[in-house]
């Protein structure tokens, strides 16, 4: 099935948790500067990337997403202090953890991206989404 | 025991330094050689004051006086007087080449006209036991004042006796004790000053040589009338023998119960502490000393109020002499009456109205007998000089007296007949000071000799007052360039007028008396002064910068045969001549150190 | 034991007065408008009385005799004469033997003058030529004994030898360098070496030490005095303590210590300033190192007219400079140390410039990057200057260094690059100011610590928006103005802090304020008192609660992060707004399209 998806015109499903004070901000500002960012990413708010409950990534990924997009301020720059932080040692624990499940941990990507770096925005996305392409839609057993 | 003879042995420090002790030791081995000791004492006494003739022996009770002994002496003497019982004639005193020998002490000039109060047992006890002390009467006059006198009728009796302090101040004794005793407060000291600094004089060790217990009652005494429990002797450190003996006193005092608590068995208690000088003359000031006592540098402060009320450690102090504290007891044993029937004046209403008692004086300098003397107050210079002194050494003319030391005076030849007591002399511009006389004749030069004194002034300053620091070195300086020839009529005028200055603002006695000298030297021998500095020359050659010597060239080769003696004791390499030959100075090389003078045997060098 | 004060009359040179019994002579004459000569008397010390100068006469009677007044106590019905010929002679002789030893000093000079002493008749051999020579007045040893109780230093010497020295001729360990040796010496003959600094700083500057009770500055709030612990002699030795017996309402307690007061505030303004960057860590700049390299502060100080030279601009020998260069940029905008302009100081730079043209002759350098004049008459006041001749080098100095020509005197080399003309350039010049970067507060880590509020990049604290909020930190409640936020000048910072204190004050007048509804809480009965959350928070919202055993967040603290949210194994956290429920249900919406 998933051969059958490349071939007809597959685009990937990219959900992306954006941290509200920068990199949702960034993506903003990539917009506001007509950058060209990848049109797979479907962006989700959250306050910090530290309100990124684990089991949102693996729902998501049980949802249809063949890649999983986090955004967040620069460590040290978080806007709570210390959000990104624990953003992660999540991902990186749970990165671990999707292999396991058969999940590539490729798929699972953690940036950095500030509110005024809207160019570094569009050119993640678009090496994400490339990424993606590559590694092909996720398969799940049902 | 009784002993037949006792051999009184003088151990004052004059005998001791020249052998006295050895000579006591040659004598008991001698007379235990002999078999003698349990008939013969030997006692070692304080100096008998004819240090002039020491080291001194006198047999008792005989009263045989024997002079200039060497231990050597010893066997011959023993064998002859105590054995034989012939005195040796060869060791009696001779006045003079021609006279014969004086065998009894009470004979000799020398010891006739003084009268003993402060010295009474000089020469009779031995001053390291205190029994001999008590046996002469000694602790009776502390006895009378504790048992039968109250405080304020001893110091009464002190006060009617006319005693004035014989350190050199001349203040009444009694209205200082008076003084001190309405000042309230319950810490109170007294100090007995025996730091004696006046070159020359030896009174006040003497006297704690001789009879230290003589001292220790008189403070007992005076602490009592006083109210004071804790005495300090300030002693110098240069009297070891002193220390020695006034330590042993002071402990053997103690061990009678004559020191401490509960004295002859009263309520009266009283302990001495012994403090030892630092080599300072200015610590003999009252003020000084009390600082010195307190550990602070030896300066004196001004006395606008006095020490009796603010002293030591701030508390009342009194401050008396080694001779006045020696005085007390036989004032409190002996009365007022009797002291007041020795010296000159009337104190019965006014204690400064006279002069009472006796004075020890060092007699120094030309006369034939120097020693320490102790004379009534009256007795004129002339007495002293020639009666007791025996007149001038070597038949030379006597030219001044000087009394007082440093802080003292010059007496001209014509007052010779001046009566000495405080006034009188004083009257004169002298001062009598603590007792220093010495006597200068012809070949003195009383510029050389107020320089002397100057210079002892200006170098123990101790340099806080500018009258004082700058001022004597400055009256120094002038001095100096007199002395060498450099001195003008004007500097005559500068050093009387800075002279005045320094007497009038000095911080303390030192300085306000260090003029002294200089003063009554401008005063009575003005002409020598004005030769050395319009002539340039001193009268009496002792100013060698001013002569000129050169060599009787007949003599030198006749009577000296050119003995080299001369050349050899130049410094400067300024005589010239052959061995064999006569010599000569070359002018232009001396430096006029005199040291050819002094060396040749021929009198062969002639000063002008 | 009390005794009560009497009063006495005296009589001084014909004039009756009525002092306390016991006063000196001095002191009455004083108070009689009569003046006695003095050389050695000081008011803070008991009289000494040894130059003997103020020597009087006292008639007694029919007796008359010479004392010092300084220390003479007075009685009742004592007639003083201060100035009888013989008191005249004695002062005249006096003055005579002080002039001849020590000719130059002034204080002498001076007495000599009024005493009417001109050539002395004496000459003497330990006469000392300098003019800060030592005229044995023991007025060092005396405080130092008595009023400071250090007891440093002391007479040496008998005699004509005598002089104050300090113990085996070293420096005393005993000393606190309190200073009132030099203070109350007549002839400047001690002098306080400051230790601190060898060379360069201003502190070199000062005659003598600044008094260990004075009032910081001239415009310190509140203007009241405060005593330097390590200064103050009472506080080191318990002597001294004259200070409290000047003041009269007795206002001076050296008991006070440090209080630490607990206050409640709904709202707190940080306005903790700036630091300067320290030119030493650049130390081809020489600062520290070279005499005459000052930083921006220095200088001002010196500018100042309360200053260290009164406000005239001097090196360090005192001699008016003939160039002076003005750096800029040093550690702004400089990738080795602070990558940001420091915004100011380029105009207090100009300000330099313009004031040393006017004070003195001196050349001036100004050595820039770029000239940022933004303000309102910031470039017309550049303008000026560059009309004032003031030369303008555009470039980055390399180095500074010492040069000495000829055997002149040494002055400083400016090596620097002038990008205009495109050469190196080596400036001889005087005096060299640097303008050094404004850093943050030293102890800005602590307070950003203690208060949970965050610092941008630069180490200043970060506000909420650049643009639009940069009063405001994320911490609700917590505002900041002024440095503390980023290099700013005077305008700027006024304005800022009242936008502050206005925001503040609107927030205190509302009574209520309206807080953002994204807020963490936690549902009591899901929560199983693992206490995960405690520590997630960074604003210490969570806390435990002892008695129902579970964790508790307290709604105003909370910033709704949703850090815990995500931590609580439980689920036992909603966050309001970002709850669980909301975000799945978005990523179903967008995943299944």
């Amino acid at each position: 099935m998933s051969e059958e998806k490349k071939q007809n015109g597959w685009n990937p499903k990219i959900a992306a948790f954006l941290c509200n004070w920068c990199t949702y901000t960034g993506a903003d500002l990539a917009g506001v500067s007509r950058l060209k960012s990848s049109p797979c990413v479907r962006i989700i708010r959250v306050m910090c990337s530290g309100r990124v409950d684990p089991s949102f990534i693996l729902k998501a990924f049980k949802k249809g997403a063949d890649g999983i997009f986090i955004g967040g301020c620069h460590i040290g720059d978080c806007h709570y202090s210390e959000g990104n932080y624990k953003t992660l040692r999540r991902i990186e624990f749970l990165k671990i953890f999707l292999e396991d499940f058969g999940i590539d941990p490729k798929r699972l990507r953690l940036e950095w991206i500030s509110a005024s770096e809207g160019d570094k925005y569009a050119a993640t996305t678009l090496d994400f989404e490339k990424q993606i392409r590559e590694l092909g839609p996720l398969t799940f057993m049902n | 025991m009784a002993y037949r003879t006792y051999l009184m042995v003088c151990a004052g420090t004059g005998c001791v330094a020249n052998q006295s002790i050895k000579i006591k030791d040659t004598l008991i081995k001698e007379l235990e050689k002999k078999g003698l000791q349990d008939e013969v004492a030997v006692v070692t006494t304080g100096c008998n004051g004819f240090c002039g003739v020491g080291p001194i022996m006198v047999v008792q009770p005989d009263g045989i006086f024997y002079q200039l002994l060497k231990s050597s002496d010893i066997p011959y003497l023993v064998e002859e007087h105590l054995i034989k019982g012939r005195p040796v004639k060869k060791f009696m005193y001779i006045p003079s080449e021609k006279e014969p020998p004086i065998p009894k002490m009470s004979d000799i000039d020398f010891f006739k006209k003084q009268v003993l109060i402060a010295l009474r047992n000089r020469g009779l006890i031995d001053p390291e036991k205190i029994e001999e002390y008590i046996a002469r009467g000694g602790y009776s006059g502390l006895a009378k004042a504790l048992t039968e006198m109250t405080p304020d009728q001893v110091i009464n009796e002190v006060k009617k006796s006319g005693l004035r302090g014989r350190g050199g101040g001349g203040f009444p004794t009694g209205i200082k004790w008076e003084t001190m005793k309405k000042v309230p407060g319950d810490v109170r000291f007294v100090i007995c000053n025996a730091d004696e600094g006046d070159p020359g004089a030896f009174m006040d060790r003497s006297i704690i040589e001789s009879d230290p217990h003589a001292v220790i009652e008189g403070m007992l005494i005076g602490a009592y009338g006083m109210g004071s429990t804790q005495g300090y002797v300030y002693i110098r450190n240069e009297y070891p023998i002193a220390l020695e003996r006034l330590l042993k006193a002071i402990a053997q005092a103690k061990e009678y119960g004559l020191l401490g608590e509960n004295i002859f068995g009263t309520d009266f208690k009283f302990d001495i502490r012994i403090i030892r000088g630092a080599g300072a003359f200015v610590c003999g000031e009252s003020t000084a000393l009390m600082a010195s006592i307190q550990g602070m540098p030896g300066e004196p402060r001004a006395k606008y109020v006095h020490t009796v009320e603010k002293g030591l450690f701030d508390f009342p102090t009194c401050l008396n002499n080694v001779e006045t504290w020696a005085n007390v007891p036989q004032i409190i044993q002996k009365g007022a009456e009797w002291f007041t029937q020795i010296g000159t004046g009337d104190v019965t209403n006014d204690p400064w109205g006279g002069s009472k008692g006796t004075k020890v004086f060092s007699l120094t300098g030309k006369v034939v007998n120097t020693g320490l003397v102790e004379v009534p107050m009256g007795i004129t210079l002339r007495e002293i000089i020639y009666d007791i002194g025996g007149g001038i050494k070597d038949g030379k003319k006597i030219k001044a007296v000087q009394t007082g030391g440093p802080s003292g005076g010059f007496i001209p030849e014509s007052m010779l007949d001046l009566p000495v007591d405080f006034d009188e002399l004083t009257k004169v511009g002298s001062m009598m000071g603590s007792g220093g006389m010495i006597i200068a004749d012809e070949d003195n030069c009383i510029v050389d000799m107020a320089k002397y004194f100057l210079n002892f002034t200006q170098e123990e300053s101790c340099g806080k007052c500018i009258p004082c620091r700058e001022g004597t070195k400055r009256m120094y300086d002038i001095l100096e360039n007199i002395s060498v020839g450099k001195g003008t009529e004007e500097d005559l005028e500068l050093l009387e007028d800075l002279s005045y200055m320094v007497v009038e603002s000095s911080l303390c006695a030192l300085g306000g008396s260090a003029p002294n000298p200089v003063l009554t030297s401008l005063k009575y021998f003005k002409d020598e002064y004005l030769t050395h500095v319009r002539e340039k020359k001193c009268p009496a050659k002792a100013c060698r910068q001013l002569n000129v010597y050169t060599i009787d060239e007949e003599i030198c080769a006749t009577v000296g045969h050119g003995c080299d003696l001369c050349k050899k004791s130049c410094p400067d390499f300024a005589i010239f001549g052959e061995t064999k030959k006569a010599h000569h100075i070359d002018q232009m090389k001396c430096h006029k150190c005199g040291a050819c003078y002094d060396a040749c045997n021929f009198k062969a060098i002639k000063v002008e | 034991m009390e005794r009560s004060i009497r009063m006495v009359t005296v009589n001084i040179d014909g004039k009756k007065i009525e002092v306390a019994e016991d006063t000196t002579i001095l002191k009455a004459a004083e108070a009689a408008g009569i003046w006695i000569p003095s050389m050695c008397y000081s008011d803070l010390l008991e009289p000494y009385g040894v130059c003997r100068l103020c020597s009087v006469e006292v008639i007694r009677g029919k007796r008359s005799r010479i004392v010092t007044a300084c220390n003479y106590p007075v009685r009742e019905g004592l007639t003083v004469n201060t100035n009888s010929d013989k008191v005249k002679w004695i002062r005249k002789i006096l003055m005579e033997l002080m002039y001849s030893r020590w000719p130059n000093v002034p204080v002498v000079k001076e007495m000599a003058e009024r005493l009417e002493v001109t050539k002395p008749r004496f000459v003497s051999l330990e006469r000392d030529e300098s003019e800060n020579a030592c005229i044995l007045c023991g007025n060092c040893v005396n405080i130092c004994r008595d009023v400071v109780k250090a007891s440093v230093l002391s007479f040496e010497g008998i005699g004509i030898e005598r002089k104050v020295v300090l113990p085996f001729n070293e420096q005393s360990e005993t000393c606190i360098s309190c200073g009132a040796c030099a203070y109350v010496c007549p002839t400047g003959h001690i002098k306080i070496k400051s230790l601190e600094t060898e060379r360069g700083a201003l502190q070199d500057f000062y005659l003598g030490p600044k008094s260990a009770i004075n009032i910081p500055t001239l415009q310190a709030v509140p203007r009241v005095p405060v005593i330097d612990k390590n200064s103050c002699i009472k506080m080191q030795t318990g002597g001294c303590g004259i200070c409290s017996e000047f003041c009269e309402p007795g206002a001076i307690n050296y008991e006070m210590k440090d209080e630490e007061v607990d206050i409640e505030v709904g709202q707190i303004l940080v306005t903790t300033g700036f630091n300067l960057f320290d030119p030493q860590q650049i130390p081809q700049y020489g600062y520290g190192r070279l005499d005459n390299v000052y930083n921006s502060l220095d200088f001002e100080f010196m500018l100042n007219s309360t200053g260290p030279t009164g406000g005239t601009i001097q090196c360090k020998d005192g001699s008016e400079p003939r160039a002076v260069g003005i750096i800029h940029c040093v550690g702004s905008r400089d990738e080795n140390y602070k990558k940001y302009c420091s915004r100011v100081c380029c105009m207090y730079a100009l300000k330099f410039a313009h004031l040393v043209k006017d004070r003195t002759k001196a050349e001036v350098y100004q050595f820039y990057i770029d000239m940022r004049a933004f303000g309102k008459g910031y470039e017309e006041f550049y303008k000026r200057l560059l009309d004032e001749g003031v030369n303008m080098i555009r470039g980055k100095v390399a180095e500074i260094t010492e040069e000495s020509y000829n055997g002149n005197k040494p002055h400083l080399l400016v090596k620097c690059e002038d990008t205009l003309i495109g050469k190196f350039r080596e400036i001889p010049v005087d005096m060299v100011i640097l303008c050094p970067a404004i850093e943050p507060a030293q102890d800005a880590a602590k307070i950003k610590k203690i208060l949970s509020i965050s610092q941008s990049p630069d180490k200043f604290f970060l506000e909420r928006h650049p643009k639009l909020d940069p009063i405001s930190t994320m911490t609700d409640g917590i505002f900041i103005a002024g440095c503390a936020q980023g290099p700013k000048d005077i305008p700027d910072s006024v304005a800022q802090a009242s936008a502050a204190a206005a925001r503040i004050l609107s927030l205190i007048s509302l009574g209520e304020v309206s807080v953002d509804p994204i807020k963490a809480n936690v549902i009591e009965e899901f929560c199983s008192g693992c206490r995960i959350c405690n520590n997630l928070c960074p604003y210490t919202a969570i806390s435990f609660l002892e008695d129902k055993k579970i964790s508790d967040i307290n709604e105003m603290l909370c910033k709704g992060c949703g850090t815990c949210v995500a931590a609580c194994p439980a689920s036992a956290i909603t966050g309001k707004g970002f709850t669980d429920e909301q975000i799945l249900a978005e990523l179903e919406g967008l995943l299944t399209v």
